[in-house]
């Protein structure tokens, strides 16, 4: 098990990332979610113990990382750019750790042998990076992660060299090599379905603070702010106008059309295949619908929702209102 | 209509031909000469006065070279090699003229200069202006080599090649001096310069005056060669001198470093600075000679040389009999310290007033000798500079040196034709 | 390319087939080859060859050395390090008689700053410039400080090729900072280092004024160079047939020993990594 207490990390006086609590249990996947310079990779890299935090501790399996150098932490990380060694082949970038850590030649060779099979790539075995294609080389780093048969994986970012299709084709990949073994992952992603399909549970993280932990539907369906709501989900959430004091969001799937609902006009509109994303113009502002019905834009429409699909905020503090 | 037309065209034919006629009359004739920096300078008010005087007849125009004297030389010969250079005369230092002759790049100057005008110039300057009888370089200035001594030191400057080893020794031995004697050891042209004055002292010629042939067999050049090499091993000189060029030498004397300096004039205006640590302590003579041998001052100097394809052949001339007239010499005696070149000058009451060392100069002149005049000087002197700087630094066997320069040198000669 | 290149060494060829000197005056008379067998039987030729080949190797292997220490040195961060990058530089900025001179100043014995160190160290005086043996080496250390802030330049531009996410997964996998520099840094830098060698070895194969400044070829000719040697020929003695023979036969022996070594290094791959 992998527990953030209180963990804070400033460049200057700026911090980057403060007071982050996280549990990730044993055989369970986080996924550290958020925008760009949120903080989210500067926590692996605190885990990871290439950087040192300001504030708070790092726990494994009940043993404080402090204090212990990264390479003595056994972690399994997988980079972004995936990390390969350009100037090694596949079969020496899967070495160079076991070597260094003093590995019998046999043994190693075994090891990697495996490994190779089971990443799919002992045909590519004595290519360099350079002849490797994007899911090839990211099938590597997995495989160096592997290897090193960590007590704990950090995956910054895994997917995002790589275009949608091969996403798709790489997620089961992934869960087979390493979401469902034991050992606690950390995911980090910007991307929220990505997040949303391979995470057990998320943390979004926004300016290096956490603003909530959940299982996918948690942050669905109930999510803590106005930023969540804001980031989870696809299409967008739409805000409604000229609401009294609250801040009102309703998502474009549980909007429908109702003859005694709003008047709307219909402004544009987006095939998706099994139904349609509908641009509105009411009263209550500009609204994105979801909707199987075939209309043709400068149509007039009615549509209505179910109160308790609204999602209320605070507007000053942007948190989540509870209503009975 | 046509007679019109005829008078107006005729019209127009005499105010062009008038107009070529006024502006060739009255368009001066441009002069172009290349000179190294410092003599730029030196001659910034002759050049000045020239132009005043002949206002409107010619312009002398001064191109300013590089400083030093293988950067002038290098710039002369790229300029000469590829056609018509930009100027019409331009400054050569003594070595170059027969090199320059060879490669058809000078005109005589027999016409503008008599044999009255050579007989007016002191002994020493009218060596080293003509190749195969025909004048092709009129001197600047006059330059030789000095012996400089330390008058509060001893009271005589050493006259034979063992009193200046015993002289600078005692002086050493005492706690007097650092160093005994410094000279030009480094290996460039000044070693050469050196080494003609060292073997006058021992009775030797470079090259035989009657046959041509060198004569580092001889008994004269082998001696010249031990001695020069004591001077280091015995300590006279320090090491470094095989280091020295000019200014390092200059540097060790001023600083009252050194009993004894070989250098040219010019060093006497320094020595006699404010900065300088032997300033009224110094004798100037010429350099040693053993009994029965004649001292000899090597000849250094620049001197004007006309170009072939020059335009402007008279006007260039003019302007050389100018720039190195007794006035123009007198002037920068005076102000800049260049050794004159007109006889007369050296008994002007004027410029032996400002200078105490003008006779000794006349003197060093009258001994004046030049390097060998063959077009393959350059060549000569770099196998002696070679052959010398390792007699100086690597204890190379004297006798063994002269041999092999003797025998290089033969070997230079016979390949262009020079010795049967 | 064919013009600033190809005309010279046309034209260098056919002179070097011909007499042209103050003997001809100066016209180009054919030889016959002459000047080759001149060329081959010229101990002084050869003497330089070794001379200009040992002042390139131990320059350069000097300098890529510096350079690779200081390059390390200036990727890091530290307080002051734009300052000292900026003033690292300025030896290359420097005209090269200048820094010839000033370093000429440096061995000046007994008044140069070196001697004075040695003096007040209690030595007996270096006489750097005085020793045939030695004295080259006066000429290598100008020549390092002058270029190695070139190589420098190089190799830091190299350097920040290298991502460092490279050197996180290095330690990641148990990988000390020391052994990174022989694991990642100087695999991935071969390619700079190579091309950085054979760049400063045909510059300093060309070697001229620092030489004829600090030392004039002397002392007794230990430290003259092949292209000085070309230039003495040319410009002092006007013997231009035989200067083109040394020139071109010295750019013979360099483009065999650059065309040598670029070989090898084609086959045994170590320009490869500049290709990803």
């Amino acid at each position: 098990m992998l527990k953030l207490h209180t963990l804070g990390k400033r460049y200057g006086s700026r911090w980057i990332l403060r007071d982050l609590n996280l549990e990730v249990l044993t055989g369970e996947c986080v996924a550290l979610l958020g925008p760009s310079g949120c903080g989210k990779s500067t926590a692996l890299r605190l885990i990871a113990g290439l950087e040192h935090p300001d504030e708070g501790g790092i726990e494994l399996d009940g043993r404080s990382l402090d204090g212990i150098p990264a390479e003595r932490r056994r972690i399994g990380m997988v980079f972004q750019s995936y990390a390969l060694f350009p100037h090694l082949s596949v079969r020496d970038n899967l070495d160079l750790g076991l070597k260094i850590r003093g590995m019998a030649p046999a043994k190693r060779r075994e090891q990697i042998d495996a490994v190779l099979s089971t990443v799919q790539l002992v045909n590519e075995a004595d290519r360099r990076p350079e002849q490797l294609s994007g899911g090839q080389r990211q099938r590597v780093a997995l495989g160096r992660a592997l290897l090193r048969n960590p007590s704990v994986y950090l995956l910054d970012e895994p997917m995002s060299n790589l275009d949608a299709q091969l996403r798709d084709e790489l997620r089961p990949q992934l869960r087979r090599l390493i979401l469902q073994g034991p050992q606690p992952v950390l995911y980090v992603t910007h991307d929220q379905q990505e997040a949303m399909a391979l995470a057990d549970r998320i943390a979004v993280l926004r300016n290096g603070r956490i603003e909530q932990i959940g299982t996918p539907q948690e942050l669905y369906l109930k999510p803590a702010t106005r930023f969540v709501a804001g980031f989870i989900g696809r299409p967008q959430i739409n805000w409604l106008k000229k609401t009294n004091g609250a801040c009102i969001g309703i998502r474009p799937e549980h909007l429908r059309p109702d003859e005694n609902g709003d008047r709307c006009r219909l402004i544009g509109r987006e095939w998706l295949g099994a139904n349609q994303l509908l641009l509105l113009e009411g009263a209550a502002g500009q609204l994105q619908m979801l909707c199987s019905a075939d209309l043709q834009p400068g149509e007039n429409l009615g549509v209505s929702w179910s109160p308790q699909d609204e999602h209320h905020f605070d507007p000053i503090s942007e948190k989540r209102l509870s209503r009975s | 209509m046509p007679l019109m037309r005829r008078l107006l065209l005729m019209l127009m034919g005499l105010l062009l031909a008038g107009s070529i006629g006024w502006s060739s009359v009255h368009r001066p004739e441009q002069v172009t000469i290349l000179m190294p920096a410092p003599f730029v300078d030196a001659t910034a008010d002759q050049v000045k006065r020239f132009n005043a005087e002949n206002n409107g007849r010619i312009a002398l125009k001064v191109i300013r070279g590089p400083r030093d004297t293988e950067s002038i030389s290098d710039l002369a010969i790229s300029s000469l090699l590829l056609g018509t250079p930009p100027f019409d005369a331009l400054l050569v230092d003594v070595t170059w003229l027969p090199k320059y002759v060879a490669a058809d790049w000078l005109q005589p100057l027999d016409p503008w200069f008599d044999s009255d005008d050579i007989e007016s110039l002191v002994a020493g300057a009218q060596l080293g202006n003509s190749v195969d009888g025909a004048l092709y370089r009129w001197p600047f200035g006059a330059d030789v080599g000095l012996l400089y001594w330390r008058k509060d030191l001893m009271p005589e400057p050493p006259q034979t090649a063992e009193e200046l080893i015993q002289i600078a020794q005692n002086l050493r031995a005492e706690g007097k001096v650092k160093e005994g004697f410094v000279w030009q050891g480094r290996q460039y042209e000044g070693l050469s310069c050196n080494f003609v004055e060292f073997l006058s002292a021992f009775g030797g010629t470079w090259l035989d005056p009657e046959t041509g042939q060198p004569t580092f067999d001889s008994e004269a050049a082998r001696l010249t060669a031990h001695w020069m090499q004591q001077l280091i091993t015995q300590g006279t000189s320090p090491l470094a001198v095989s280091n020295y060029s000019e200014p390092e030498t200059l540097q060790a004397f001023k600083s009252g470093d050194a009993a004894l300096m070989r250098n040219w004039p010019y060093a006497w205006a320094e020595l006699q600075s404010e900065s300088s640590a032997v300033k009224g302590s110094v004798g100037v003579s010429t350099m040693v000679a053993q009994p029965g041998a004649s001292p000899a001052a090597t000849l250094g100097s620049w001197g004007f040389s006309l170009l072939r394809g020059s335009l402007h052949q008279q006007a260039t001339a003019e302007a050389i009999r100018a720039l190195t007239s007794p006035d123009a010499q007198r002037d920068r005696f005076l102000r800049q310290g260049y050794t004159p070149t007109h006889a007369a000058l050296f008994h002007d009451p004027e410029l032996l007033e400002a200078s105490p060392v003008l006779p000794q100069l006349e003197e060093a002149l009258s001994i004046a000798e030049p390097r060998p005049i063959t077009p393959l000087y350059a060549q000569m002197s770099d196998l002696l500079q070679r052959q010398l700087s390792g007699l100086l630094t690597e204890k190379r066997d004297p006798d063994q040196a002269m041999d092999q320069l003797q025998g290089a040198t033969l070997t230079l000669l016979r390949s262009a034709g020079g010795v049967s | 390319m064919a013009m600033v290149f190809g005309w010279p060494m046309l034209r260098y060829s056919w002179l070097s087939m011909h007499a042209s000197s103050v003997l001809t005056g100066l016209e180009p008379v054919s030889n016959q080859g002459a000047n080759w067998i001149r060329l081959l039987e010229d101990a002084r030729f050869w003497q330089d060859a070794v001379q200009t080949s040992r002042f390139a190797a131990l320059s350069v292997g000097l300098e890529i050395v510096l350079a690779l220490a200081m390059a390390l040195l200036l990727d890091q961060r530290w307080r002051g390090r734009g300052v000292v990058r900026a003033l690292s530089l300025l030896p290359w900025a420097l005209p090269t008689t200048m820094m010839a001179l000033g370093w000429r100043w440096i061995f000046n014995t007994p008044y140069g700053p070196l001697e004075q160190m040695a003096q007040s160290a209690g030595l007996s005086p270096l006489n750097l410039l005085s020793n045939p043996d030695w004295t080259w080496l006066a000429t290598v250390m100008a020549d390092v400080w002058k270029t190695t802030p070139f190589i420098t330049l190089l190799l830091l531009a190299g350097l920040q090729t290298i991502p460092d996410d490279l050197y996180s997964a290095f330690r990641l996998e148990g990988g000390k900072t020391r052994q990174a520099l022989t694991a990642i840094t100087l695999p991935l830098l071969t390619p700079y280092i190579l091309i950085g060698i054979l760049f400063r070895t045909a510059q300093a194969a060309g070697v001229f004024d620092l030489i004829q400044v600090l030392t004039g070829g002397g002392p007794a000719g230990s430290t003259e160079s092949i292209a000085q040697y070309a230039y003495l020929n040319a410009m002092r003695f006007l013997d231009f047939g035989y200067s083109a023979t040394v020139m071109l036969a010295g750019f013979v022996l360099l483009s065999l020993v650059i065309f040598t070594v670029a070989v090898l290094l084609q086959i045994s791959g170590l320009l490869r990594p500049l290709k990803s």
